[in-house]
């Protein structure tokens, strides 16, 4: 994956903070592009940024940068709380800088943060900046960069979340998982498959989310080859999903039914606590019927 | 039929002469006094006359497995089995003309002599030892056999004794009490016996009549072994001393010296140490051993076309004795259980009855046999000059290549030194689809750690500027924990690529690649960065400023700060003013790990005039 713009970024901080400049001429050109237009419309709601006038974003920026950890981790909490992207750039410029564990996972939190208030755009050095933490030697701190760059609406972040997935921590892994499974990246869906088959139990709620019908069957088959509460899992997210044929989730019941252990259980559970109580779908009677029988079976 | 000391009346007269002359009574005393004397020994291998081959070639397997233990001849000619006859056979066959002779465990509590008619396998005579009496060696000669044994007279009083008996009849002919009772087996050849004693001498005798003749005294190495071959009288541990006037005093240094170059992998065995009966005995020592033969002008041998032979179980290497170059070698799916060296052929025995043989110069396979459903234990040869019938299982010779990649790969863990000269071989071989082998060695997660550093060491020596997109590949594999895959070897392979220097600088983006990966180690990224600087890799800037900036305040590299330092240094080299200010910042943050800010100090001061400049 080609990263030209970060490094120099960091140089222009380092002589002394142009870096804001280059940073927002990024933005602009990401800005640009069709598809983070149409997110930035559609999906993000609007940012409280009018509500952190620029003197406190500024205070944070200095404090966040500064010498002292402790101070630094609070204005980047603070900054992450502002839900604006104006406190994107302050926050990268300590990626840029380099700082130590705690503060990057502060910062990596707060850059989260913003992505979940959809604050997080997809300009040039905060994709470089969350790409490259993601591949840090911490997995405390790679899993923080892959769940802020989640929130990024940009293709290279999505190629670093696929390669994620082989990640040797299996929270980095479940981190990707989730995060390509909230943005309904089908293509995941076969080496997310090949992690569950591997027993990696992080990734059985991602499967649920990606996995297409053929692959049910496929799901069912790994039980008795990884632990049952990992298949249950899979397929009780599965038939929850609003996209599934009733029929289909009457078979995914029965399977469930089948497994052994409380998740299994959880998973009948949940699956008729998920349907709403006026509707009195199949699945949910069968879902019962099962239930029922896994109490008088000994 | 017991002469005593007779043989030795003429030494002890002499010693005593020599004692009186010197003035020293208890020099008089010593049963050596003739210990080196070269004209005694020039004159005993004068008067031996050269022995008869026996014409045949035949393999005597000792046989082990559901049908009990057994003794059989094999044809090699014929490629038939002539005989088998139950025995428990415990030290080894010797073949003379008509007579075979053997250890037996026997009845009586050291075991017995057994004499086999050598066309039948039938029985002529036994010789049981008492439990007073310790069979330490036998050899044939013409029609007697000589045994060396060791009697207990008195739990505290034991001696030495060299034996002659009629090989067709086992009746005694003489015997002589040796002057030792650290005696060793002995070696017969042309009407001289040779009998070690006490480490240090071989006494020769006379083998019509057990005079005493010669003594050779060995003084740089212990004299462990001697040996009839067709070409002389050989005795020697470390080395190999032929018996003749120059080497009555067992002098390295002597012309008749003969010692091969081998690698640190061989155990230089020449022979068994014959002061060990119990080495006597079919074992492991037949299976990892030297074999050897010399070709003797003038009294100065030389090893056989150059070559000393190494079986080591399953394996056979022909080494240039002068120089330890390899030549070729073989591999056998299954131990060899013995070999020799019959001049014109290597035989060997494996454990599963296979019977072959390999051309000295080429290792081609020359021959071919098997004994179905047998489990082989041992193995003698009696087969010198044997010429392998044409197309009797012949194969071309080996490819070297194949075989040590056969060696190195192999699961079998017993040789893990041989694997590391396997490698090393393998290093010195030309060609890209070496360079191949030896990656696929690093990238084996299964390989020894001593193997893979030493597959690292030869790639990264023969700086195969060839091979360069094979060095790419390797650095594109990433790991990955769904596909089951492991890390490249990233050190190695930067140690590779930078060894290239500026000819490899295409590879600068995989090596990149891999500053910026979770599961790069902090030696391998000190590799990478020294590999940038030696491919003179300025577009690589972009990344040693991300490495740098992401762990310059890691406490990883607070303890260890190299991997820091290499990629400052680097940036020093490869990147220009920004980076410099960048490098300045670094040194003067507080948060920076100190070693780096250190080094950063010191570098940026050293070359702050060049950089104005």
């Amino acid at each position: 994956m080609k990263r030209v713009g970060f490094s120099l970024a960091l140089v222009l901080v380092a002589a002394g903070g142009p870096a804001r400049a280059s940073t927002s001429k990024s933005e602009s050109k990401a800005d640009e592009t069709p598809r983070a237009a149409r997110k930035s419309k559609a999906a993000a709601p609007k940012p409280a940024a009018a509500a952190v006038p620029a003197e406190r974003i500024e205070a944070l920026r200095l404090a966040v940068i500064g010498a002292d950890d402790t101070a630094a981790m609070g204005a980047a909490a603070s900054l992450g709380a502002a839900a604006t992207p104006a406190a994107v750039e302050p926050l990268c410029e300590v990626l840029a800088a380099g700082a130590t564990p705690a503060r990057l996972q502060a910062v990596l939190d707060a850059l989260g943060k913003l992505g979940e208030a959809h604050a997080l755009r997809a300009d040039q050095t905060t994709v470089d900046a969350l790409v490259l933490y993601s591949g840090h030697r911490a997995p405390d701190v790679r899993m923080r960069a892959i769940k802020a760059l989640g929130a990024v609406d940009d293709p290279r972040a999505t190629a670093t979340l696929l390669e994620r997935l082989g990640d040797a921590a299996p929270d980095v892994r479940a981190a990707a998982a989730e995060a390509l499974a909230a943005r309904h990246e089908g293509k995941a869906a076969k080496r997310i498959f090949a992690l569950l088959a591997r027993g990696d139990t992080g990734v059985a709620g991602p499967l649920a989310t990606l996995a297409t019908p053929e692959m049910i069957p496929r799901i069912a088959e790994l039980s008795g080859t990884i632990d049952d509460a990992v298949v249950a899992d899979a397929l009780g997210d599965y038939v929850k999903r609003s996209d599934v044929p009733d029929k289909l989730r009457i078979d995914v019941l029965r399977t469930i039914g089948k497994l052994s252990g409380a998740v299994a259980t959880t998973a009948l559970v949940d699956y008729i606590a998920s349907v709403p109580a006026k509707d009195d779908r199949a699945s949910k009677k069968e879902a019962q019927k099962l239930l029922d029988e896994r109490g008088t079976t000994p | 039929m017991t002469r005593g000391r007779s043989g030795s009346a003429r030494t002890v007269a002499a010693a005593l002469a020599l004692g009186g002359a010197l003035g020293g009574l208890a020099c008089a005393t010593s049963p050596y006094q003739r210990a080196g004397n070269a004209d005694d020994v020039a004159g005993a291998v004068a008067r031996a006359h050269e022995p008869a081959p026996t014409g045949r070639s035949v393999a005597y397997l000792v046989l082990a497995g559901a049908a009990g233990p057994r003794l059989a001849a094999y044809d090699l000619t014929a490629a038939r089995l002539l005989w088998t006859r139950p025995a428990e056979v415990t030290t080894r066959v010797v073949a003379g003309a008509k007579v075979i002779v053997h250890g037996d465990k026997g009845t009586t509590p050291n075991g017995e002599l057994v004499a086999r008619d050598a066309a039948t396998g039938a029985p002529l005579w036994r010789h049981p030892f008492p439990s007073s009496e310790h069979l330490y060696g036998y050899a044939i000669d013409g029609d007697a056999v000589y045994v060396v044994t060791r009697v207990e007279k008195t739990p505290s009083k034991q001696a030495g004794a060299l034996g002659a008996y009629d090989l067709g009849t086992g009746a005694p002919r003489w015997q002589a009490a040796l002057p030792s009772a650290r005696v060793a087996g002995p070696a017969a050849r042309g009407g001289l016996v040779a009998v070690p004693l006490e480490s240090q001498y071989v006494l020769l005798f006379d083998g019509a009549t057990g005079a005493e003749v010669a003594q050779i005294l060995s003084t740089e190495e212990a004299a462990t072994f001697v040996r009839a071959l067709p070409e002389g009288l050989f005795y020697g541990s470390r080395g190999i001393f032929l018996v003749g006037r120059d080497t009555a005093r067992g002098s390295r240094h002597a012309p008749g010296y003969l010692s091969a170059q081998l690698p640190p992998f061989v155990r230089p065995t020449y022979d068994y140490d014959h002061y060990h009966p119990e080495q006597s005995e079919y074992s492991a020592l037949d299976r990892n051993r030297v074999l050897w033969r010399v070709s003797a002008a003038a009294g100065k041998p030389q090893f056989r076309d150059g070559l000393a032979f190494v079986h080591d179980y399953r394996f056979f290497f022909a080494f240039d004795a002068s120089s330890a170059a390899l030549r070729w070698a073989y591999v056998s799916p299954d131990d060899a259980v013995g070999s020799d060296d019959t001049g014109r052929a290597i035989l060997f025995a494996t454990s599963s009855g296979e019977l072959g043989a390999l051309d000295p110069i080429t290792g081609a396979r020359t021959y071919q046999a098997t004994l179905p459903g047998e489990v082989v234990r041992g193995v003698t040869f009696d087969a010198e000059g044997f010429a392998p019938p044409p197309g009797a299982g012949a194969s071309t010779p080996p490819d070297l290549l194949g075989a040590l990649t056969a060696i190195i790969a192999d699961p079998d863990q017993r040789f893990p030194a041989m694997k590391l000269f396997a490698i090393e071989e393998l290093g010195r071989q030309p060609g890209r689809e070496v360079t191949a082998k030896l990656i696929a060695i690093l990238q084996n997660d299964k390989a020894a750690p001593l193997a893979v550093q030493k597959a690292g060491e030869m790639l990264v020596a023969r700086r195969d500027a060839g091979a360069l997109d094979l060095l790419t590949a390797a650095l594109r594999a990433h790991a990955d924990y769904g596909e089951k895959r492991g890390a490249p070897p990233v050190e190695v392979l930067a140690r590779a690529v930078g060894a290239l220097g500026p000819l490899a600088r295409s590879v600068a983006p995989e090596l990149d690649v891999h500053l910026r990966l979770p599961e790069t180690t902090p030696s391998a990224a000190a590799e990478i960065a020294k590999a940038l600087v030696a491919i003179d890799a300025t577009e690589s800037v972009p990344a040693l400023r991300d490495f740098l900036t992401m762990y310059r305040a890691d406490p990883v590299y607070e303890r260890d700060p190299t991997a820091l330092v290499a990629a400052a240094e680097a940036l020093l080299k490869l990147g220009g003013t920004a980076d410099r200010q960048l490098l300045l910042f670094l040194a003067e943050e507080a948060h920076t790990a100190a070693g780096l800010r250190a080094h950063l100090s010191r570098a940026l001061g050293e070359t702050a005039t060049a950089a104005a400049r």
